[in-house]
């Protein structure tokens, strides 16, 4: 940490850390991020060399990935998890037998991966791949599946990335070329961007995509935080929520080198995704009386104060734990009773105290879970997890 | 307040246990009668201690099993845990418990000891003032070492390579180290008080033609991973493989080596014992059979000078064996040990020399690997197949070496994998078995080697 300045880029407020103070700001969104950042902290950026300046961020969004795969239970589920281990945002998966009668995307998606089978088999893929993939409109597209069919699909898809596939002949599954290969990509997809592109004025370190470096940190975590395994990481952040977990709450069949997945929830953030926030809390049959108990009306979500805020993040803590319950079964089961201890990190440590946290985490333990016991909670005030992981190599 | 403490103040939070007092422990544990110690009986019987396997669900039946295992003259009491505790589904545990104590059937194949919780367990342990060793396969048994010892159970089976490997198929190994890692510390911290709480390894792993190096290796590694955390006592095991040869040789160099380690990290303070277990693999279904088996186990105890010999009955091959089986077994034992006396010193230098070479080449490769801790050393080895157990579930595993047994039942190498072990013993191994066989005739022998005592 010492004589070096820590920035991570949200799509809300900057945070600026060094080892004597951490500042926090709104963004101006009128402006771009990095004539933001100068005006706002010209002083201190103009204290430290340019190798002495990390930054990472989740501004931009991070890159909207479709991935192919042929199976669920491994070629789809290795790709997924390594490509939200590398900070990246899925924006569909398709299974591979389903492709006929999968919807076309519109967006513009920024990549794509294919994968599929372990390296003795062959033949997977045909002509449907090639018509789905004509109708798409994407920059990038990475083959991680089976040996046997790289050449073949090499020929036919124009641009095709090829890297080691991704599940070995154990069933194994292997991430690293394809998570460099995403970060790398998530780092060129930065120099593009004309608002992040000049921050490389400022720094000679790769940025690196915020849950990336998250992640990183969270085998250490004890180090600085006093978290006890099994636990969960909540990053509620303006556009969208992160929950980086402990593999030992889900029955995996994955073996790899940092047993902390992470899930994206783009759809609940507090300021950008405000909308669909409120929208999810009023399709939940818990939440008014959540709200009767912290004392407040639904008509709070059409407050704009500090209060109607609070509000928001407490809703949002709550909305998250719920999808991972067992009460929702659309995502990632998460075995909350052997849940310890729960982190939350990102803006909302500036705004909740530990007893208001405490409060819902409370409510869901005794309402969905019908459990007096709850998690430990920390509040990573110092936004400590993130300094942590951007120096770590 | 240290870390550990808070840690450990998180874990005992947990609506199944009892709420955790404790300083009252700490007085429970200076105070407690040193006849609970095992530590302290290995150090004071001057015999082989035998200790039969044994849990039942409800407090009633598990007191009357110790009844009955006491009169059969054991000198240490198990307590077997239930399989949803291991996998700390206190819940499920509950749930069963009670159904076990509204009915005449056991629903759980052992004692959930959280759900009892340690106020009621320990009127148990003092009111029997014997040993006690918990026997469990759990990958996080924090909560669970917490409330043994605040029960009074001093000795703690089992460890994060010899828990996970043969009993799981995805538990992450890095957490199971971590989590073994917590349960060490809370040892070594108790063991201040009074005597050492006494640390076993579970030797027979997967039970089925496991090489004798890698059960020498792996209980190496746990004990150097138990006592680099400060405990001060610790039990290295192995089972019967089914050679008595190379049951003499296995101890000859395990005994060595685990010496040999401890003294290599400072430790040779730590006070180590050798713990046998008879046959582990299938049981024939003739009762006759059993019974010679088991007897035959308890000679080869005698013959490596085991201190503990933890046993099997005669009913093994039909479920979970009755209190009356158990309790006729431990009798048994006691019984054959006593009438093997003076028994010589069986030395196989060649034999020992291999085996040395062998431990010596795979522990290097682990101590070589470039993490910075011990523990992450063995992850990345087991991840890589310097270590790998023959017939492991565990996905992590490399599952490459393969094993044959020659024609005198030694089990050996025929497929090395990414075993570090030199070409000349390699070679030796190979040399001692008929491998001009086709693949199948060799694969049917494995087979059949299963079930080889039938």
């Amino acid at each position: 940490m010492k004589n070096k300045l820590l920035i991570d880029i949200g799509s809300t407020y900057f945070k600026v850390s060094d080892n004597e103070n951490l500042q926090q700001h709104f963004r101006d969104f009128n402006k771009d991020i990095f004539d933001d950042l100068k005006y706002k902290c010209n002083e201190i950026l103009e204290k430290y060399k340019k190798e002495d300046i990390y930054i990472c961020s989740s501004a931009n969004g991070g890159l909207s990935t479709l991935i192919i795969g042929t199976s669920n239970s491994f070629s789809l589920k290795f790709a997924t998890n390594i490509a939200f281990n590398s900070g990246i945002n899925i924006i569909d998966t398709v299974l591979y037998q389903d492709i006929k009668t999968t919807s076309i995307p519109s967006d513009l998606i920024d990549v794509v991966i294919i994968a599929g089978g372990i390296d003795s088999v062959s033949k997977l893929f045909d002509e449907e791949l090639f018509n789905y993939l004509e109708q798409i409109n994407y920059s990038n597209i990475v083959y991680v599946g089976n040996k046997n069919d790289s050449e073949e699909l090499s020929k036919k898809i124009e641009n095709l990335v090829v890297l080691p596939n991704i599940i070995n002949n154990k069933l194994q599954v292997n991430e690293d070329e394809l998570k460099e290969y995403l970060t790398n990509l998530y780092q060129a997809d930065i120099m593009g961007k004309e608002d992040i592109k000049h921050l490389y004025d400022i720094t000679s370190n790769q940025i690196y995509p915020t849950p990336y470096i998250v992640n990183k940190t969270l085998p250490v975590i004890n180090n600085m935080l006093k978290v006890a395994d099994p636990f969960i990481l909540v990053d509620i952040g303006g556009a969208t929520t992160d929950i980086h977990y402990s593999t030992t709450l889900v029955n995996d069949n994955m073996i790899k080198n940092n047993e902390y997945d992470r899930l994206v929830f783009k759809k609940l953030g507090v300021f950008k995704s405000k909308e669909s926030l409120i929208f999810a809390a009023k399709n939940n049959e818990f939440v008014y009386e959540l709200l009767a108990n912290m004392n407040v009306t639904e008509n709070i979500f059409e407050e704009q104060s500090d209060k109607a805020i609070k509000v928001l993040m407490k809703l949002a803590i709550f909305l998250v734990l719920y999808k991972v319950s067992e009460a929702h079964p659309q995502y990632v089961h998460l075995k909350l009773n052997l849940l310890k201890s729960i982190v939350l990190t990102g803006g909302i440590t500036k705004v909740l105290k530990d007893e208001e946290v405490e409060d819902i985490v409370g409510f869901f333990y005794k309402k969905i879970l019908n459990s007096q016991i709850k998690p430990n909670i920390v509040l990573d005030s110092n936004y400590e997890i993130w300094t942590l992981g951007i120096t770590q190599k | 307040m240290s870390l550990l403490q808070e840690e450990r103040e998180i874990i005992v939070q947990n609506e199944y246990a009892d709420s955790f007092d404790f300083q009252e422990i700490e007085e429970f544990v200076k105070n407690a009668s040193k006849n609970l110690f095992i530590s302290h009986n290995f150090k004071n019987k001057n015999k082989m201690l035998v200790q039969p396997r044994g849990g039942f669900p409800t407090y009633e039946k598990q007191f009357a099993l110790n009844e009955f295992f006491v009169k059969a003259n054991v000198d240490v009491l198990p307590l077997t845990i239930d399989s949803n505790t291991r996998l700390n589904d206190y819940a499920m545990a509950k749930k069963m418990l009670r159904l076990s104590e509204e009915n005449e059937v056991d629903m759980l194949n052992g004692y959930p000891l959280v759900n009892h919780g340690y106020r009621t367990t320990r009127k148990m342990i003092t009111h029997f003032d014997k040993p006690v060793s918990l026997r469990h396969g759990t990958p996080d048994a924090r909560l669970l070492i917490e409330t043994a010892i605040a029960s009074g159970i001093f000795e703690i089976e089992g460890g994060p390579i010899t828990y996970l490997l043969p009993y799981s198929k995805n538990f992450p190994l890095d957490k199971a180290f971590l989590y073994w890692k917590y349960v060490e510390r809370v040892c070594a911290n108790y063991s201040k008080l009074n005597e050492p709480i006494n640390r076993e390894s579970f030797g027979p792993l997967t039970a089925t033609l496991v090489p004798p190096c890698i059960t020498i290796v792996i209980q190496l590694l746990e004990m150097l991973l138990s006592l680099e955390e400060g405990v001060k006592s610790f039990s290295v095991s192995f089972s019967q493989t089914g050679s008595v040869n190379q049951d003499i040789v296995t101890s000859a160099v395990l005994k060595k080596m685990a010496k040999y380690y401890a003294k290599e990290i400072d430790c040779e303070d730590a006070q180590i014992n050798l713990v046998y277990h008879q046959w582990m693999g299938a049981f024939p279904s003739n009762k006759d059979y059993s019974e010679s088996l088991i007897n035959t186990s308890t000679v080869i105890a005698a013959l490596v000078k085991a201190d503990k010999i933890i046993t099997k009955t005669r009913d093994e091959a039909f479920g979970i064996p009755t209190k009356e089986a158990n309790a006729k077994t431990v009798a048994n034992t006691q019984y054959t040990l006593r009438i093997l006396q003076g028994l010589p010193n069986i030395i196989n230098e060649q034999e020992e020399e291999i085996l040395t070479q062998e431990v010596k080449s795979i522990m290097e490769a682990v101590f070589n690997d470039s993490a910075d801790t011990l523990w992450r050393k063995v992850f990345n080895s087991i991840k890589n197949g310097t270590i790998d157990v023959p017939f492991s579930p565990h996905i992590i595993n490399n599952n490459e070496v393969v094993t044959v047994r020659d024609k005198d039942k030694n089990i050996r190498i025929i497929k090395r994998g990414n075993l570090p072990i030199s070409d000349k013993c390699f070679e030796y191994e190979k040399s001692k078995c008929n491998l001009n066989k086709d693949a199948t005739s060799i694969v049917n022998d494995i087979i059949h080697d299963i079930g080889i005592m039938q």
